[in-house]
């Protein structure tokens, strides 16, 4: 081969890598973008409807469901939600995620020993969702609320879990 | 290292000898611009594969889904338009090329011996991008995909003997339902792709076992014309893709895929119309009516496959030359001629505007229903909510002035209804009346 040819030969090489890299590089931003950006989307949290206040008894955590209308791609559907709530000694109602900050079981209060136990990994929470014991590296994540007409409303949210900082999901 | 690496995987796999067979397979007469359209084709399948899946992290085929997850995708999601742009303009570029592509085996003569299986194959590959289309455009539940698919499945009804059986499975029923979108969603994403990579396979292994056909003119493909595939084709061929990708990325931006209204299988006001690549089988219902419908659905396409299959056994001379095969070539001028006459005719049917036989003011009427949520409590033929009277035959039992006066005023007609007082204005009020009125 010439050395014309072989100047040619890797000009050829050169242009076909150069085009099916742009080609790939595009692709595959565009492809990726739309299946990875609309899931990284954060929602916007909206006040639901988590029932009376007048039942609370200071001291004694209650467990709460109530449905919280949820935008899910192009479907509005109602969700099940679960909170813990706290009637405080001054009457403010702090409610609680229901899911553990460590990995995300589900705890429950033991009237006996008076905190939250969670059943996965030994992580103890006291009534203001301090961290007694366990593994959990945050206390409970508290959730926004509100008191209207002797109704409790709130603001339901996902955090990030295994954190030391509360951090939307 | 990475020379280690390749000495490693090549000791085991023999890669490098495949890779150098195939790389280095000759082309006859050397690299040409008309050669560039099979691999294109290959590229806009994987473009159509990728772009596929990745509308199906959206898609969800079933009727009360369907259009509103492809309208999530077209309006909401993240370059969701431009990806579904790219799969609906990929579709259109793969009809143009592999008619192009077939067209130039055909006049190159490259069908001939040793490739007519290569031939075979490629014939099986427009069945099935034939059948990607069809099935495609079902998908986003739209009044075009409805009533496009109604007109398809019907045809292939007119198929002697097996018609009736045909539509049947065709549909997964005997109307056009739910049953009927999840299979043409299961052929369309799990059957043809999975036949498409296995005949495009083997269309591409058994070319580069028998070799490349090359110039027509035996003089001019001497060994010393002769380039091998990598990189001199390969160069051309990047180039033409490029071009392709640029193309189908411009068309989806510029001109973004339709989405109409979701599919109404009540509404006769509609004016189906497919594709445009099934202008020509559109414009052929038109031509041939009656008991002489099954000519253009049924007898013209197979005497046009079969003779394509029979082409390279019937056509067995080595003579590749067009200038040599003048029969042939004024064949495939007529055909294309045909063709193309057909999609343009096709394209200019007229519309049918025939005056409505539903009155406009009930049109509106209905949509003030349903934009009014009237549905949440009274049903209408069964859909609907239980809270409120069913109003199925509501027209027959009240007049309009009754009708007119209980809008406004629910309570005073029938005393303890629930039903709140209509804030609409007076016009709007007498077009619900008049839809009203039309439930007998």
């Amino acid at each position: 081969m010439s050395n014309n040819d072989v100047s040619r030969r890797s000009f050829m090489i050169r242009t076909i890598i150069a085009i099916f890299a742009f080609i790939g590089a595009s692709l595959g931003a565009a492809l990726g973008g739309f299946g990875i950006i609309p899931a990284l989307k954060t929602r916007e949290p909206g006040w639901s409807d988590a029932g009376t206040v007048a039942d609370l008894v200071v001291g004694q955590p209650q467990e709460r469901r109530f449905s919280e209308v949820v935008k899910s791609g192009w479907q509005s559907e109602k969700q099940e939600r679960t909170i813990w709530i706290v009637k405080k000694p001054d009457n403010r109602v702090v409610a609680f995620s229901s899911s553990c900050t460590h990995l995300g079981c589900g705890y429950r209060w033991v009237e006996a020993q008076q905190r939250f136990a969670c059943p996965c990994h030994g992580s103890f929470f006291d009534i203001n969702g301090t961290v007694l014991a366990g593994p959990a590296p945050r206390p409970l994540d508290s959730l926004m609320t509100r008191v209207e007409n002797n109704r409790l409303f709130v603001q339901y949210e996902v955090f990030q879990l295994g954190s030391t900082e509360k951090m939307r999901a | 290292m990475i020379t280690t690496i390749m000495d490693w995987i090549d000791e085991r796999t023999k890669i490098r000898t495949i890779g150098d067979f195939i790389m280095n397979r000759p082309i006859p007469g050397g690299a040409s611009w008309f050669y560039v359209l099979g691999s294109s084709l290959l590229f806009v399948f994987i473009l159509q594969m990728l772009s596929g899946i990745l509308l199906a992290f959206y898609y969800v085929p079933t009727p009360d889904h369907a259009y509103a997850s492809v309208k999530y995708i077209q309006n909401e999601a993240f370059l969701g338009s431009l990806v579904r742009g790219m799969h609906h303009w990929g579709a259109s570029f793969m009809m143009v090329l592999i008619a192009l592509h077939m067209l130039r085996v055909f006049i190159f003569g490259s069908y001939k011996k040793p490739r007519e299986l290569v031939w075979l194959l490629g014939l099986g590959i427009i069945g099935i991008v034939f059948g990607f289309a069809f099935t495609g455009y079902l998908l986003p539940w739209d009044q075009k995909a409805y009533w496009a698919t109604v007109v398809g499945t019907n045809v292939a009804g007119t198929v002697p003997v097996m018609g009736g059986l045909l539509v049947k499975v065709l549909r997964g029923g005997a109307e056009l339902g739910n049953l009927t979108l999840s299979r043409f969603h299961a052929i369309h994403t799990y059957i043809l792709p999975w036949s498409l990579a296995l005949l495009a396979g083997m269309h591409i292994f058994l070319l580069e076992l028998a070799g490349a056909g090359g110039k027509w003119d035996a003089s001019r493909n001497m060994p010393d014309k002769t380039e091998p595939l990598f990189p001199h084709q390969i160069f051309k061929d990047s180039i033409f893709i490029l071009i392709v990708f640029f193309a189908i990325a411009a068309l989806a931006v510029l001109s973004p895929a339709g989405l109409e209204p979701q599919a109404d299988p009540t509404d006769t006001t509609y004016n189906p119309r497919p594709e445009w690549y099934f202008y020509f089988v559109f414009q052929l219902l038109r031509i041939f009516e009656g008991r002489y419908e099954v000519i253009g659905t049924f007898v013209l396409p197979t005497i046009a496959g079969m003779l394509l299959m029979l082409l390279p056994f019937v056509d067995r001379s080595p003579e590749r030359a067009p200038a040599k095969r003048k029969a042939l070539m004024s064949l495939a001028a007529v055909a294309v001629a045909v063709v193309m006459g057909l999609t343009i005719m096709g394209s200019m049917a007229p519309v049918v505007q025939a005056p409505s036989v539903t009155a406009p003011s009930v049109l509106a009427g209905r949509l003030l229903y349903d934009k009014n949520g009237c549905g949440a409590c009274h049903s209408i033929h069964a859909k609907g909510g239980t809270i409120g009277p069913d109003l199925t035959h509501v027209g027959a039992k009240r007049d309009g002035d009754w009708l007119l006066r209980h809008f406004k005023d629910p309570q005073a007609l029938s005393p303890g209804s629930i039903m709140p007082k209509t804030t609409l204005p007076e016009n709007d009020l007498k077009e619900l009346t008049d839809y009203m009125q039309s439930l007998k």
